[in-house]
Order: C-alpha cells, then structure tokens, then sequence
C-alpha cells in the first residue's frame, strides 16, 4: 500500500528532490590580482565543462555562441522580435541606419563577423535573453564579488540532499582547482546546499566515529571486569557481526541497495543483539554445558527476539522506505544474531569459566536491590504525573523541521548568503510548477503565464523568475513567428528599398536572405533537438517527464512538470495567486512546507504502526508467559519507563523528531529484555544473581554507548544518545522496582512465589 | 589640447650625444604625459562591408591607466566609456550596453595606445606589443605589432604618425583588411578636406602634410 501522499509530496519525492536550486554549488576563488583570479574562473569553468557530473558552469563570461551554428537559422523562431515586427523596407531601413552606426562605433569588431547573416542582431537579442536575470559585476571578462574574488555557479548532476554523490562533486571540483597552474596561492571557498549536506554528514560521521573509538574500548574494559576472562571479548562480536552480514545480504536482495542513513541506524538498532551474547556468558554455571545452558535461557531469549522483532515491523508497516529498509535489515539481523547465539556460540565457548554469580560485590548489589521500597502507589504515580507532564508541558510537541536536527553551521550559511545575494542565486524553497499534457503545453502555458510573472516582477514580489519558456518558445508561438517571415523575393525586395543610399556593398546580406528562407521551412524546434545547443541542459532541467507506465499512480495527473526558479522570493501569496488564475495548472511550491508536511504525514502512519506493534507485542509477551498477569510484570515497567523518557524530554522542552520515535522504539527493546529477565522464576539464588550481573552488564554497556551519544554537539546524534540512555536508565530502574514478588526482594533464595515481604508490587 | 603638447625640456642633452639613441625610447620619453590628456579626433573607418569611409567625430580622454572615454558628437551622439576591463556604449540618450573589453579590440588597441604613447611606460608597451620606429626625432612612425592574445587575433597593427612631441595620426589594421584612421591633435581640428577621402590619400596626409 502506497502512503497517500499529496501532489506536491509526489513530486517533491519523485521529481525534484529539493530543487535545481539544491543542486548549485556558488564558488569564489580569492587571495590573488584580479587578473590571475580571472584566469582561475576561466580554468576551472573550461574544467567543470568537460566533468559530467556539473550539468552547467557560469562565471560571467558570457557566450556568444549560445545557438549551435546548425540552429542558427532557429533565432527567427526563438527570437521574440517577429511578434510585433514584420521585416518590411521600414523597419529593415531602421535597422540597417544603426548598423551603419554600430561599424564606426568600438563595438564594431563584435558586430562585423555577423553582419551580413544576421542584420536585425536576432543573435545578441537571444544572448541578451538567455543571460542570467542578476549579474554580478563583471572584471577581466568575468564575475566579481564585491569583496574582490572571482565567482562561478556550478550546477551539479546529482541531487543536493545525496551526500555521497555530492562527495564526488566536490572532491572533483577541488581536483580540478587544485590542478590549475597558479591555484596554490589563491583560496576557492564553495558553498551551497550539496556542500552543506556533505559537511554535515562528514561532521556527524567524525563525530559518531569518535564517540565509537572511546565507547569500543570502555566496552573492552567492562567486559574484561565482568567476566574475568578474554574469551568473551573474543566471542561477543559473532552474533552481532553475523546478524549484520545477513542484514545486508537481506537488504541487497529485497532493496537493491540501501541509504546510508539505514545503515548507521541499522547498526544501532541492532544494537539490541550485543544483549544475547552477554546473557549466555552470564548464565553460564558449573557443571552444565555451555549449550545445554543456552538452552535453557532459549525460551525467554526467543520471546525477546520475537518481541523486539515486532516492535521493528512497525517501521516495515509505516510504508517510508527508508524505514522500511531499517525495519529489514534490523530483523534479518536480530533473527541471525539470535540463532547464532543459540547453536553457533556455545560451540565456540571453552568448558572452563568463572561463574558470574561468584561475582564480587554482586551479592551485595543484590542485597541493596532487594532492600529497595517498593510502595504500591509508585507506579500509579508515575503513571498520573507522566501524562499530566507529557500533556501539559509547554514545549512544542514534534520537530517537524528536520533542518534543526543537523543544523548547517553558521559561518557557512552566512558565506552562503552572501554569495547567493551577489550571484541572484534561485531560493532554494520556492519553485513555480506548470503541469500539462506535453512538454509544448508547459511552454504554452509558461508563455501564457509570462506577462502575470512580469508584473509580479514590477510589482517586487519577486526579483526575478525563470520559466522554460524563456529559453525555448512553444511550437504555436515558434509557427506564428515563421507565418511572419517573408518569403525570399519580398525580402529581397524590401532589402532593396531599404539599402537605398547606404553604403553597404550590393549582395553584402545574402547569407540573410537565405537564412530568413532556411528557417520558414523549418521544422519547430522540439527541447530534445533543443538539447543539443550549450543551454540544453538548462531547459533539460527545468522540464521534467514522469516514467511511462506510471501514469497509473498518478492518478491521471499531466505527465509533464515545468519548474520555474524564483529570485528573490518577497512576497510568496502573490505568487501563489498564480494558481488560481490557471486553475492550478501553475503554482507556487514551497518545498519547506511540502517536506515538512511530508514528515508530519510518515510520522501519523509511524505512530499508527507502533501501535499496532505495541498490541501485537502484548499478546506475545501474553502467549509466552501464559496469561496476562505474567505479562503485566513485563509490560508495565516497559509502558512506563517509555512514560518516563517523554516525560523528561518534554519537561526539558525538546521536540519530539522521528530519530526521537526510533530511538524509543530501541529503548523499549531494550527494556523489555530487562523485565523478562527479571520476571523469569528460578528458585536459584545463584542464578537470580546471574540475571542480575547479565542484566548489569547489558544496561552498563547501553549507557556506556548511549550516553557518550548523548554529549554530542550533533543534534541527531544528541536526540537519539539521550533518548536511549535515558530510557535504559528508567526501564532497568523500573524492571527491579516493578520485578514480582520473591524475585528481587528474596536474597534468601525463598520459593518464587511466596508471599515474603509485604511491599510487592501490583500482581 | 595644449595639454598634449609637451615639454621635453627635463631631458638631458647629453643622452642624445651618447650612441646613437633608440628612436622609439625617445620619441616615448617626449611623448609621456603622467595624468590625463584630451583631443578631438576624426575618425575615418574603411570597412570591406562598405563602398565608402564611415567618418566620426568628437572628443578622447585618457583618464590615466586603463580608463579612456571617447565622445561622439557627429553624425550622432554616443559615449563610450573604458574602464576595469569593460567597455560601456551608450547611444543617445538610450540603454547603456556594457560588454567586456575583449570584445572590442578595436578599442582595446586603441586604449593600449593611449597608454603606451601616454603612460610613459615603455617596459610595458614592449610587453604587450613590438615595437618599431622609424623617421627621426621631428618626423616620426610608431608600429606597435600585437605579441598575442585576442588582440593580435584581430588587430593586425597600430600605425603612429607624429610630429616631436605630438601624434597625429593612429591607423588600425584589423585583421580581417579593415583600417580605421584616427586624426588627433592638430589634424583634427584641422579637419578633413573631403567628406570621403581615399585611404591611400588620408595616409599619405598623415605621413607628409
């Protein structure tokens, strides 16, 4: 079941991504003369050129060249002079008069080796056209910031929110720079969204890598304290390590491939399975073999797998492939990791250990847990406050802007803004989309829309809009203009007339007649043949063509997408007025507002999923320990530990964000291995101590990892260490406090269920 | 105008009493003009495209460096300024067109002129340009040939005709075969004797008179 999405959601996924405006990448170089800087944009523009992964490269040098020489004849169709001109003796005479003038004038070098093809200048009117809306200054020939570097515009192939590929951009771009003679002494600043997104992602990784380095070796050292022993360390990987080959193997087949981000979650996700390893090393004791000893932990392990596996379809039923591909690797992983614990790793493990209950000071820990109070009334409490808190606090209840959970440093925006201000870079939020039938009824209606889009311009709710149109008329218009063109016998006629007393050699414009005739016979000029020319693949981008066969899913919308991209976005409501006036065929979308509602939308079908988890997970916890009372022992303290984490989020004023929703959902699998453990009967005292050290260890080693999480200056990774750590802390403080009766609270080792101290918890 | 004339009286005697002198050194060394400097000009362009000369008029000021203006009054009104690698036209009272400088080398030869006999700056000139005297002191010619770039790719020369301390005339050979005559100084405001004179015959009154 496809996720019902809005128009502009299916478009912002599976069209545009976040824009063309995303995929600019604004470059100045500085540190040199004017004129080397000069040379170095000239360089590194003739570099990105040849490099296919920039779709186009500016530096202000503009290109006279910008029609093909076989489309030259194509200017009196892409040329707007034939809609209010005729080429009649008066005008011609006009024209021919100021040429006159042009020849004596300095630009007269520019103009001669055109003259005689084009005399009207069809071919400097379509440069002027095409050239960008706001320029820069320009000095040696090409673009200057006012604080005196060269600036360029690269627009990349990939999309700007594709940290990998923008990797490979930039490490090209930088490549290229570092190429050109004379680079050393200058400095190449680049900015844009692609660069943004790659810091970010390289921050958070350096970030996420170190905190790795120092949780791995305090996990080392706990292990060695808790087992006394290497073998474990040498061993406790192979659940973990086999459940993550087996998630890859499982997501190439099913995905084909998989997003980076499922991969850092699926690691920690997996997280979970370090706890089946460190249960058998505990549970180990004397005289049982190391498999029959996992064998009789196997139930309860099994309930736990399944259970958290349950938790993790939610993410599989929420319909977002990203956490759908999460949800496959996790289980995949978590079901191998559990089978490899069951038969692989008591294989693997020597006859000699020390038994963890011999532990010292774990009898005392014991003791102290045992003597704890334990007032009925604590978890009603617990429960009553938490809603009130979780209801009532003031703090905005979700984040529903993503941008706030991997924050772009501010210098770097601020270098963005300044750059973008002197490029006229296009907002990266806004764009204006043309729906039609064809790619010719976007350029219709992109004409159709151009005089609305120019008084918005005078009007300065916009500084400048780029539509499609603008670089290749529809086949109406472009047919309109060739009825305008007279044939060869009446232009040479009114030549004639017009050239009357002007010096201009007889026969000089022959190469424009015959131009004039070339094009009346012209097929209109259609954007594939129109990409052939160097602005092809602007337009290329700027029109966009849902996959054939799609059409389905659609839902019957126009198969063709035109994007025109806005400068200087001052007021956005009247732009939006442009829908109206089309009848929604032209419309303003705002990306913000589409991305965010997108989240808003995943986050619902989340919540529901989890939901339905949550029942399906009470009933299996139910089935496997027989009967809801069992259950509520391992159920309760999971629901209110969970209580618990939103409670100190919101009273702290944090806004809840989807990695917040997944981290929870991991804290839960966590805790509900606390409480099963916790709730298993044995009427061993040394056992019990068993589960306690396993139990131990598990929640030393998540807030170990967790908490460390927890202190990075990255935003999401701060979200989901705190959010975790926290809710290990509450669900292993709720497990003991809420644990049966003769569980904890019998250091005698009393028979499981009887009635021994008077502050039991509620059965 | 009387600022164009200019004063040789700094240089030492004993320098052209030393072996025999470079020509083009010296006629640079009276030439130099720190500053700025003004004249009218008549400009008579000779083009392959035309059966006559296209003739205009009007005022030139080197501003110093690479900033020159150059004022049409007849047969219309345009203003082009040079500065900052960039040339700016304005016609009438119309839009103004601002294009690199590189695309109009015709005005680019003629700034590197201005500042060459100008500027003083003979170490420069030779960077840019060959150059080639020839005459004597009185009676001078000044060839600057174009080293490279766009400007030797469309400027085939740029002739100096001059009299001691003043230029008179500055012809430009393109290299597609069009010439362009600048009449500066004194030959401007002399004025031309035909409203279309022969290319043979303008030269000819550039080098003799």
């Amino acid at each position: 079941m496809p996720p019902p999405q809005t128009a502009d959601q299916k478009l912002l996924l599976d069209e545009i991504g976040e824009g063309p405006g995303s995929r600019l990448l604004l470059l100045a170089i500085g540190g040199a003369s004017g004129e080397q800087l000069a040379r170095l944009s000239q360089g590194l523009k003739a570099a990105l050129q040849d490099d296919p992964r920039f779709l186009r490269v500016a530096n202000g040098d503009a290109n006279p060249d910008a029609l093909a020489s076989s489309l030259l004849p194509y200017r009196y169709l892409l040329s707007p002079t034939l809609d209010t001109r005729r080429f009649d003796a008066d005008y011609l005479r006009d024209q021919l008069t100021q040429r006159l003038d042009d020849l004596s004038s300095p630009a007269a070098s520019m103009l001669k080796p055109i003259l005689p093809r084009d005399p009207t200048l069809e071919i400097l009117k379509l440069a002027q056209r095409w050239a960008p809306a706001k320029q820069p200054q320009l000095r040696e020939g090409v673009w200057f910031s006012s604080r005196n570097e060269a600036l360029l515009v690269a627009e990349t192939r990939a999309p700007g929110f594709d940290p990998g590929a923008q990797r490979d951009a930039i490490a090209a771009l930088q490549k290229h720079f570092d190429a050109l003679p004379g680079s050393k002494s200058a400095e190449l600043v680049i900015s844009g969204p692609g660069y943004f997104s790659l810091q970010v992602s390289s921050r958070t990784k350096a970030e996420a890598d170190r905190f790795g380095f120092i949780t791995t070796a305090g996990f080392v050292i706990l292990l060695l304290l808790a087992y006394r022993s290497i073998v474990p360390l040498l061993v406790t990987a192979l659940p973990l390590l086999s459940g993550a080959v087996c998630g890859f193997a499982a997501l190439a087949l099913v995905f084909g491939e998989a997003h980076g981000i499922t991969i850092a979650f699926g690691f920690t996700l997996l997280g979970v399975a370090q706890e089946y390893p460190i249960r058998v090393f505990s549970h180990r004791r004397a005289g049982v073999g190391a498999l029959q000893s996992v064998g009789d932990l196997w139930p309860l392990l099994a309930t736990a797998i399944v259970s958290t596996c349950i938790a993790y379809l939610a993410f599989f039923a929420s319909g977002v492939t990203g956490l759908q591909q999460l949800a496959v690797f996790t289980i995949t992983g978590l079901i191998v990791a559990g089978a490899c614990t069951r038969w692989l790793l008591p294989r693997v493990l020597p006859e000699r250990f020390r038994d963890a209950a011999q532990t010292p000071g774990l009898a005392g820990a014991w003791k102290f847990l045992a003597r704890l109070p334990r007032p009925r009334w604590l978890p009603w409490l617990v429960l009553v406050a938490g809603v009130l808190v979780v209801a009532f606090a003031p703090a905005k209840f979700w984040e529903n802007d993503l941008s706030a959970l991997a924050p772009v440093p501010r210098s770097l925006l601020l270098t963005q803004a300044r750059l973008g201000g002197e490029l006229g870079a296009p907002d990266v939020r806004y764009l204006l989309v043309l729906r039609a039938a064809s790619a010719d009824g976007v350029l219709r209606l992109s004409e159709r829309i151009t005089p609305q889009v120019d008084a918005l311009v005078a009007r300065h709710a916009v500084d400048a809009v780029e539509l499609p149109s603008r670089y290749l008329p529809s086949v109406e218009t472009q047919r309109a203009r060739q009825a305008g063109l007279p044939d060869a016998a009446a232009l040479q006629a009114a030549l004639a007339q017009a050239e009357q007393g002007l010096p201009f050699r007889t026969g000089l414009f022959a190469p424009f007649v015959a131009d004039v005739e070339a094009a009346r016979a012209l097929p209109p000029l259609t954007p594939e043949r129109f990409e052939q020319t160097p602005l092809g693949a602007r337009l290329q981008a700027m029109l966009l063509h849902h996959g054939d066969g799609k059409s389905a899913v659609h839902g019957g919308r126009a198969p063709w997408i035109g994007l025109g991209t806005l400068i200087g976005v001052h007021d956005p409501g009247a732009i939006a007025a442009l829908s109206a006036s089309t009848h929604g065929a032209a419309h303003l979308l705002d990306l913000k507002a589409a991305s965010e509602s997108l989240l808003i939308g995943y986050r619902q079908r989340i919540l529901v999923a989890l939901a339905i988890a949550a029942l399906l997970l009470c009933a299996t916890v139910t089935i496997a320990l027989r009967g809801p009372r069992r259950a509520l022992h391992v159920l309760a303290p999971m629901t209110l530990a969970t209580l618990m984490v939103l409670v100190v989020l919101r009273a702290a004023g944090i806004p809840l964000s989807l990695f917040h929703l997944v981290s929870l959902t991991l804290a839960a699998g966590l805790g509900l291995h606390y409480a099963l453990f916790f709730e298993r009967r044995t009427d061993d005292p040394a056992e019990e101590r068993r589960t306690l050290h396993a139990t131990l260890v598990c929640v030393i080693s998540a807030l170990l990892v967790f908490g460390v999480l927890a202190l990075s200056s990255v935003p999401v990774l701060r979200a989901i260490g705190l959010t975790v750590a926290l809710g290990v802390a509450f669900h292993f403080t709720l497990s003991v406090l809420m644990a049966p009766a003769g569980h904890l609270q019998a250091p005698n080792g009393s028979a499981p269920d009887s009635p021994v101290s008077s502050n039991q918890a509620p059965r | 105008m009387k600022r164009f004339v200019l004063a040789a009286l700094a240089l030492s005697p004993c320098a052209f009493a030393a072996a025999p002198p470079d020509l083009a050194a010296t006629i640079l060394a009276h030439l130099a003009k720190p500053g700025s400097a003004q004249t009218e000009f008549i400009e008579v362009a000779y083009r392959g495209m035309l059966d006559r000369p296209l003739v205009t008029s009007g005022t030139m000021q080197w501003l110093g460096g690479d900033k020159l203006e150059r004022d049409v009054q007849k047969p219309y009104k345009a203003v082009a300024k040079i500065g900052d690698g960039r040339m700016s036209v304005q016609r009438g009272d119309g839009a103004v067109q601002s294009m690199p400088i590189e695309r109009a080398p015709q005005m680019a030869a003629i700034l590197a002129g201005f500042r060459a006999l100008l500027g003083g700056d003979a170490a420069q000139l030779s960077r840019d340009f060959e150059v080639k005297a020839a005459g004597n002191e009185a009676r001078w010619v000044l060839t600057l040939t174009p080293r490279a770039g766009e400007l030797k790719a469309r400027v085939q020369s740029i002739q100096i005709d001059g009299r001691g301390d003043a230029p008179r005339c500055m012809t430009l050979s393109e290299g597609d075969g069009d010439t362009t005559i600048t009449l500066v100084g004194a030959m401007a405001r002399a004025g031309l004797q035909s409203s279309a004179p022969l290319q043979s015959a303008l030269a000819a009154r550039c080098r003799n008179d």
